[in-house]
């Protein structure tokens, strides 16, 4: 095909009425656009944290706009989340504009836009394959069937490939527990070591970060950080094999937002890339055009690069009456276009054979998982979940292991699991009362929860739930194995009226004088298994009192 | 910011980083506390009334005013009990209204400096904003005023000479390196302390792990206070914790007393306030009868001079 035939192409149905979208003042609002998301995604991530004014109730907002997110926490939860459906929003946006969500929003995708060229140094050849028909290709796509399948049956594992998860837990797990502990670390030595001459330079410095939420209030950790920053680290790396590797290849919420894109009417003119130059073909960031040279909608970002970057000026974006709606009409029009690429919906990068490949995965690994489960080879474990759970069965199924309520817990008690939970249930919370407890006036992992898989709960009615329950083990217990009195838990105890209470025996010392001793006992009904009794406990290791699931 | 010549600075530098190898932390804070002798018959006032702000004004007044402790241009610390993530009325901490007047007095007295922390329990912001303190402290509006978290890093090794407990304990800079430390307790039951007053109030400004000294905890916090000297105790007892305490939480464990106790002995402080709060015996509350016999204050109610306002 020439280049008139393109132009041609591009001019047949002109239904657009609000103009095309062409230049590079389109490819500077994307730009623009993608750095705001960015800094609003890590003002929120910043706000993630236990903040007075105002309240971290929103910084969930990325969570609740996927509907990758929502499809797999109701199916997976059989259960309408009304805070979920502001992923419509995200739906609407993609049949009406195409995959701008991944081209113009997502943080994860702007952190590879900008690290990409730093990534790929190096490397020799740093021209992209067009319309790569390499065999990952439709990976998201199988992805997207497993997920969602293994969602319906019980295995949901949404929260592993979710790209707003994984950048979340790297970054809440990984990246911002260095960044804090290294600051600290760093301007601590300075602050015991340097001379005044020195620290009069550092300090201001590190107060100014502190105290303008650069740094996390309170330095956390996290087990297993390094898993979490492995995630990111592989999709990062990846862009060294292709330029938005996960992009076009993995992420299973981009391929879920390239089904709907392929209904919508956005579509760029001319669709084929003029084989008199092409260099919109190398230049796509998504390898969106296939072998013929068609732009795929279901690929394409619209990050407006080849419609800024044509040397014709020609290739522009604009809405269209959409093939599923030529349909309808296709038997009494006449067909002027005798082109296979018009009149149909694109198709996926999913054969027939890997489909039904990832329905039958998505069908095993629920199976297998409980055929585990049922064999005795793996139990239904008891943790302690944060206050406001949904129930042990239901909790895994909701949770999208997205770690807000670790990022936000303010004693850094709560903690990803590892395998505790099980390997489907890694990353999901527990509470390590040792490394911190649930505080009594806060409900923030109800708060930023965006599954509801913890509910948010008024403080009064939190504080009556109990999560666990503590235990004396009394070869340990100062008071009972080594005869002293100490009473910090009893101290701590935030319950009004105390649910670690005192008996008080006369004891006879070595010197044969007598000692009052207060022997320290639960109160089962009041405890709630905050775990601050096992946190304070002075003695070294494990806790002379300690938290057990109910 | 201070000035430094560049010439001072790079002097400043390579001295320092000649002399990392061997270097140990610069500041080495003595103890401040050298062992003054203690009044016989010291003068201890109490007074009671609703309007918290003139009350502490009130008591105040026989002991000379707030011009008897605080000088012009003095660094005062004014450090009262934010302990715990609970309300006024839950008196578990420092009533706001007591803690905002004394401030406001150090900074009528002329103070360069007031500052107010506590190492708290519960979460700091949540303890700091829930006990109405820090609201109350940052309404005077003065940029001479401090009421920032403790800062993990300030906390110094100091040797305590005369302690029979402990020998040395980590200390808040900010608490030691001041010209005037005012301590502004609440009186409220603690289990294992059996009351909780001015002496108590000093594991505020401690370091390490403060569970560590339960097991001898009267002793111990007579061997903390040989550090951190009060040159005032002003004891809240605008409303006292009657049970249940340090933390409490049920208002039916508070009973509203609107009194005020003061003076510069703070083992008299925390005798009277056992006998005339809680109807207890100073003798029965172990880290007064440690300080009493270490020679910190007088304890016997009968040697004291006390002057109700």
């Amino acid at each position: 095909m020439s280049r008139i035939e393109a132009e041609q192409l591009s001019k047949k149905p002109r239904r657009s009425t609000l103009g095309n979208f062409r230049g590079r003042g389109w490819r500077w609002a994307r730009r623009v656009t993608q750095w705001v998301v960015l800094v609003v995604f890590f003002y929120l991530f910043r706000h993630t944290q236990l903040t007075l004014d105002p309240p971290p109730e929103h910084a969930n907002i990325f969570f609740r706009l996927d509907p990758l997110v929502a499809a797999s926490a109701m199916l997976a939860g059989k259960a309408m989340i009304a805070g979920m459906l502001m992923s419509l929003i995200v739906i609407a946006a993609t049949l009406l504009l195409g995959r701008v969500f991944c081209g113009w929003f997502c943080p994860l995708g702007t952190l590879l836009d900008t690290l990409g060229p730093a990534l790929r140094v190096g490397k020799r050849n740093k021209e992209n394959k067009p319309a790569s028909k390499r065999w990952w290709r439709g990976g998201g796509y199988a992805l997207l069937t497993v997920l969602l399948i293994g969602a319906v049956l019980g295995l949901p594992l949404v929260g592993f490939f979710d790209p707003f998860a994984i950048l979340m837990r790297g970054a809440a797990f990984a990246i911002d527990p260095l960044l804090s502990w290294s600051t600290y670390e760093g301007s601590s030595w300075l602050y015991l070591n340097a001379p005044e001459s020195v620290t009069g330079i550092s300090e201001p410095i590190y107060a100014f970060m502190r105290d303008n939420n650069i740094l996390a209030f309170e330095r956390a950790a996290f087990i297993g950080a390094w898993i979490s920053a492995g995630f990111l680290l592989v999709i990062f790396l990846l862009e060294r094999v292709e330029k938005r590797f996960w992009c076009r290849n993995l992420c299973p919420l981009g391929a879920m937002l390239g089904l709907f894109a392929r209904l919508s009417p956005m579509r760029r003119k001319p669709d084929l890339s003029c084989p008199g130059c092409g260099d919109c073909m190398t230049t796509c960031r998504m390898g969106a055009f296939n072998e013929a040279g068609k732009l795929e909608p279901q690929a394409c970002t619209l990050c407006m690069d080849c419609a800024s970057d044509c040397t014709h000026g020609i290739a522009a974006f604009a809405w269209r009456r959409p093939a599923w709606l030529n349909r309808r009409t296709k038997t009494n029009a006449p067909r002027t276009i005798p082109l296979p690429i018009r009149g149909q919906t694109p198709s996926i990068d999913l054969s027939r054979r890997a489909f039904l490949g990832s329905c039958a995965t998505g069908i095993a690994l629920p199976l297998v998982s409980a055929a585990a489960m049922n064999a005795g080879l793996a139990k239904k474990p008891k943790l302690l979940r944060p206050a406001g759970s949904v129930s042990a069965d239901e909790f895994l199924n909701r949770c999208i292991r997205c770690g807000q309520c670790m990022k936000v817990c303010p004693t850094n008690g709560l903690q990803p699991t590892i395998l505790e939970a099980g390997l489907a249930g890694m990353f999901s919370p527990q509470l390590i009362p040792r490394r911190g407890c649930c505080e009594w006036n806060c409900n923030l992992c109800g708060q930023v929860c965006p599954t509801a898989a913890i509910a948010l709960l008024p403080l009064e009615t939190k504080q009556t739930i109990a999560i666990g329950r503590a235990e004396f083990d009394k070869d340990r217990c100062i008071p009972y194995a080594d005869r002293e009195n100490c009473l910090v838990c009893e101290e701590h105890c935030p319950v009004p009226d105390k649910a670690i209470r005192l008996s008080t025996v006369m004891i006879e010392l070595e010197d044969g004088q007598s000692m009052e001793l207060q022997e320290p006992f639960v109160e089962p009904d009041l405890c709630i298994g905050c775990g601050i009794c096992e946190n304070v406990c002075p003695l070294e290791g494990a806790a002379g009192v300690r938290v057990s699931p109910l | 910011m201070h000035n430094i010549s560049r010439r001072r600075f790079l002097q400043q530098v390579s001295a320092w980083s000649a002399g990392l190898a061997v270097a140990a932390p610069l500041f080495r804070i003595a103890p401040n506390r050298a062992m003054a002798a203690v009044d016989a018959a010291p003068m201890l006032t109490v007074g009671q009334g609703t309007d918290y702000v003139a009350l502490v004004a009130k008591v105040l007044e026989p002991l000379g005013g707030i011009g008897a402790f605080v000088k012009s241009g003095d660094r005062v610390v004014v450090k009262p009990n934010i302990g715990w993530d609970r309300t006024p009325q839950q008196a578990a901490n420092t009533h706001p209204d007591v803690v905002k007047a004394l401030v406001q007095l150090a900074l009528d007295a002329g103070a360069k400096k007031v500052s107010v922390f506590d190492r708290t329990c519960n979460d700091a912001r949540r303890s700091y904003a829930n006990s109405g303190i820090q609201p109350a402290v940052e309404s005077i509006g003065s940029d001479k005023v401090e009421c920032s978290f403790v800062d993990d890093r300030k906390f110094v090794p100091v040797r305590i000479e005369n302690g029979r407990s402990l020998n040395e304990w980590t200390f808040y800079k900010d608490a030691l390196d001041v010209d005037c430390y005012i301590n502004v307790p609440i009186a409220k039951h603690h289990s294992r302390a059996k009351l909780t007053l001015g002496l108590k109030n000093v594991m505020g400004v401690m370091g390490g792990k403060r569970g560590d000294i339960h097991p001898d905890l009267g002793q111990c916090i007579a061997d903390l206070n040989m550090v951190v000297a009060p040159k005032l105790t002003v004891i809240d007892a605008t409303r006292i914790l009657l049970r249940n305490g340090p933390t409490g939480g049920n208002l039916a464990d508070v009973e509203q007393r609107d009194t005020l106790i003061a003076s510069r002995d703070i083992v008299a402080t925390d005798a009277y306030a056992t006998h005339k709060l809680f109807n207890l015996d100073p003798r029965d509350i172990p880290a007064v009868t440690a300080a009493y016999d270490c020679g910190m204050g007088q304890m016997d109610l009968d040697k004291m001079n006390v002057v109700e306002v």
